[in-house]
């Protein structure tokens, strides 16, 4: 299938996710434990990305930039952190990867 | 004119949601160029999908040619979270015909949501809970809430275009940093969000195990463990609180 392709199934059910509920759920409240899945879910998946975009290549795991990126990733979630801003963490990341990557 | 009002107000409340995607949405449109996506693709894909999390999160199966079953598989149970949102505004807009809210489902997001949401609250807290249900207003509510999700939506796509042009200035020797980009913002999003015990175990070991799940089985592998751990934790902490509740 193309990206296109792809792109346009995915914004379907996107839409159909944000949709149905107001069609069909109107006056009526979603159960807490099973909203609490659905939001640890999205957050498993989004870490898993984060392992295997910073990590692996291509299926493989590269060891000799694991360090560099596992440092930049550390600053990211310590600036994020302190300053509650997900860009201004990822900047610092950025710019540290950068510069280690400059040095090697 | 009342809907113009109400309009108004969700765009002057969208405000700082506005400054928060205009570097978001930059970087996703720097991150799809370096991924090697096509700039109708980025538009598109920020036009029609409209989530930012999901967007980066389908980017490296995308661009590296993945299973499209796994893409939208991983695209749709991220999508998920918009349910129980959409679900949560709907009472809001009694009144409104099914046309208008199929239509402006669309600009659901977790920021749109949530500024109308806490407004809609803090007037229902005004009026007292019996008189809401007499003057809750669909119509204002629904101009409100397009107020705040359909500018951000215009930001969000407007930044994405934005961020391509910017990326293609880029010069070389940028790859590690641009590389970084995509798990960088999602680190730093998880973190601010982070709360309780569940959040930070579910995320600490769906990112250990992607590696070595991503390892035995490059297309499904992570996905796999992501969701192990996210049902593991969920169920243990379900068992917790019928323990405590039992005791």
């Amino acid at each position: 299938m193309s990206r296109i392709g792809i792109i346009l199934i995915m914004g379907f059910m996107a839409f159909a996710v944000r949709a149905l509920p107001q069609l069909i759920f109107v006056g009526r409240r979603f159960p807490e434990s099973l909203d609490r899945l659905l939001r640890y879910l999205s957050y498993a998946f989004i870490c898993s990305i984060v392992g295997v975009t910073l990590f692996m290549t291509g299926g493989k795991f590269e060891l000799h930039l694991a360090p560099s990126r596992a440092l930049a990733l550390a600053l990211t979630i310590a600036v994020a952190y302190i300053t509650r801003s997900a860009v201004s963490g990822m900047l610092a990341g950025m710019l540290l990867v950068l510069t280690l990557s400059w040095l090697r | 004119m009342r809907f113009a009002f109400r309009f108004r107000q969700g765009m002057k409340a969208a405000i700082p949601i506005w400054i928060a995607f205009v570097p978001s949405s930059i970087a996703w449109g720097i991150a799809a160029q370096a991924h090697g996506m096509r700039f109708a693709e980025i538009v598109l894909m920020s036009a029609w999908v409209y989530s930012g999390p999901a967007q980066f999160a389908v980017l490296g199966p995308l661009a590296e040619g993945k299973s499209s079953l796994q893409v939208l598989v991983a695209g749709f149970l991220m999508n998920l979270r918009f349910l129980p949102m959409s679900a949560a505004l709907a009472p809001y807009f009694h009144g409104v015909n099914r046309l208008s809210l199929l239509f402006s489902s669309h600009v659901v997001s977790a920021s749109s949501f949530i500024v109308p949401y806490l407004q809609f609250q803090k007037e229902r807290l005004e009026a007292s809970d019996s008189a809401f249900a007499k003057i809750t207003d669909g119509y204002g509510n629904l101009a409100f809430f397009l107020g705040v999700g359909a500018s951000s939506f215009l930001v969000w796509v407007v930044g994405s275009a934005f961020g391509y042009a910017v990326a293609l200035g880029f010069p070389a020797g940028f790859e590690e940093a641009l590389k970084f980009i995509l798990p960088g913002y999602f680190a730093g999003l998880l973190v601010v969000e982070m709360r309780g015990w569940a959040m930070p175990v579910v995320c600490l070991t769906a990112l250990l195990l992607a590696v070595p799940g991503a390892s035995l089985s490059p297309g499904w592998g992570w996905l796999v463990t992501a969701s192990l751990m996210a049902i593991l934790v969920w169920g243990a902490e379900q068992w917790k609180c019928r323990a405590s509740a039992l005791s």
